[in-house]
């Protein structure tokens, strides 16, 4: 359960989200939409504190975000990140296996095992001892879904994770996303692929301006927007 | 200029490595650890980063041995010799050097590998030391090479204090014999060789690293 209250961000007097007030209970999966610059992968940076927002609360099984416990926080919020920021100097399978070997005490074993099970998932099962600068887009972005699921993850957060992708790529690691939604994992996907939101959320949310236009669910966004400004940007995309 | 003065010049070559070697060992000690002090979160330690490099890169190395071997006795009634004032100037003034190379070698690494550790739940040492520093170290090396070389040449300076280096050696036996082009010609030729050879072993390092 994620729960944002009175959230403002500003980046240098200039307001990015103003007054965002939120509640996504375990297992969700929402899809924000909005046009570029509208706030929204801020919106999901500051859920990991990621950036640090000016006003407001964020709170996640019932403990309020902070400083001093966002790293054990971080542990059970993973995120996929739009350039994936795989390791370079690690292989495929150390990247899945670093962080639950050093946070969560796996052994050698253990951790590996998981993240053959976890590369099996994502259909890379003969990459394990390759680096990333050996695989395509897709290949990497897939890799850093293993190495984010490796950790347990209560929540999962996606930043654009199809966006810096060669077009042939997307499906790939769409089906991937798909395939993780609604298994108990909460789910908070920032993206421009109208067809896979519409498909795959509960909930979307259109974000302008810093602020929260729309909140409801896919059928009644995509078939009929309430706001002039989802009309707007719905009429453009679609 | 006969064989003898050649081989004479020659042998101040142990010397020069000497200079060279232990303040570079010391150079790197401090220059790692007040780089930390710069990446520090606590305030007072990276003020002291910062001035530490400003003050070391700010005055000439000449300036600072001087300073130390002038002023030591006077100061601390210790009677310090030319090795070790040596060896404290040179340590001091490189690491300000490697403290500045150490700082570039971690900024030039990609915000997002930050990000992608900090939203794992790493903690920052834990970042640092298995994410950051393998991939800055990439950077680092050739620019250690450079400050190697840069040192090996500098500690040239310490003939001025009279230690018997190779440049003091060839100073001597110009004053010797009132010849001053063979005998310096043979000093240049040293060093010359010795950054020869060690930019050739620092270029087949960086190569290794760079296929791992």
């Amino acid at each position: 359960m994620i729960e944002i209250k009175n959230l403002h961000k500003q980046f240098n007097d200039k307001p990015v989200l103003v007054d965002i007030n939120l509640s996504v209970p375990q297992g969700q999966v929402l899809t924000i939409i909005g046009p570029s610059g509208s706030g929204k992968s801020t919106l999901l940076r500051c859920i990991n504190l990621l950036e640090q927002p000016n006003k407001g609360e964020i709170i996640i099984d019932k403990e309020v975000v902070s400083n001093s416990n966002i790293q054990k926080i971080r542990q059970k919020v993973g995120m996929v990140f739009q350039h994936f920021n795989l390791f370079p100097h690690m292989t495929v399978l150390q990247n899945i296996t670093y962080a639950p070997k050093k946070i969560l005490g796996l052994s050698e074993t253990e951790s590996k095992t998981r993240a053959r099970d976890l590369l099996k998932l994502v259909g890379l099962t003969n990459f394990e001892k390759f680096l990333p600068s050996k695989l395509s887009g897709g290949q990497k972005q897939r890799v850093a879904i293993a190495r984010t699921l490796a950790m347990h993850p209560e929540v999962i957060l996606f930043d654009e994770p199809t966006s810096a992708l060669d077009p042939e790529m997307v499906k790939e690691v769409l089906q991937v996303i798909e395939s993780l939604a609604h298994t108990g994992i909460t789910m908070i996907i920032v993206t421009h692929e109208m067809k896979f939101a519409e498909k795959v959320s509960d909930r979307i949310l259109f974000i302008d301006h810093g602020k929260i236009l729309e909140d409801t669910t896919p059928k009644k966004f995509f078939s009929s927007p309430k706001s002039s400004r989802a009309k707007e940007f719905l009429s453009k995309v679609l | 200029m006969n064989f003898d003065s050649i081989i004479y010049i020659i042998e101040g070559i142990s010397v020069t490595l000497q200079y060279t070697l232990v303040s570079i060992i010391f150079g790197l000690i401090f220059g790692v650890s007040i780089s930390l002090c710069k990446l520090s979160s606590l305030k007072t330690l990276r003020w002291f980063g910062i001035f530490y490099v400003s003050i070391f890169r700010g005055t000439p190395l000449l300036v600072q041995l001087s300073i130390i071997y002038f002023s030591t006795p006077a100061i601390t009634n210790y009677n310090i010799s030319v090795f070790e004032a040596g060896i404290i100037a040179f340590s001091l003034n490189s690491a300000a050097y490697i403290t500045e190379i150490i700082r570039a070698g971690i900024e030039s690494v990609d915000k997002g590998q930050f990000e992608a550790a900090k939203a794992l739940g790493l903690s920052y040492k834990l970042t640092i030391k298995d994410i950051i520093l393998p991939q800055a170290l990439r950077n680092i090396l050739p620019a250690l090479a450079n400050e190697v070389v840069n040192l090996l040449k500098e500690t040239a300076i310490i003939s001025v204090l009279g230690g018997a280096d190779i440049m003091r050696r060839a100073n001597i036996i110009s004053s010797e014999h009132y010849i001053y082009f063979a005998p310096l010609i043979t000093a240049a030729v040293c060093y010359y060789v010795m950054v020869v050879i060690f930019t050739s072993f620092a270029k087949y390092l960086e190569h290794r690293l760079k296929i791992a």
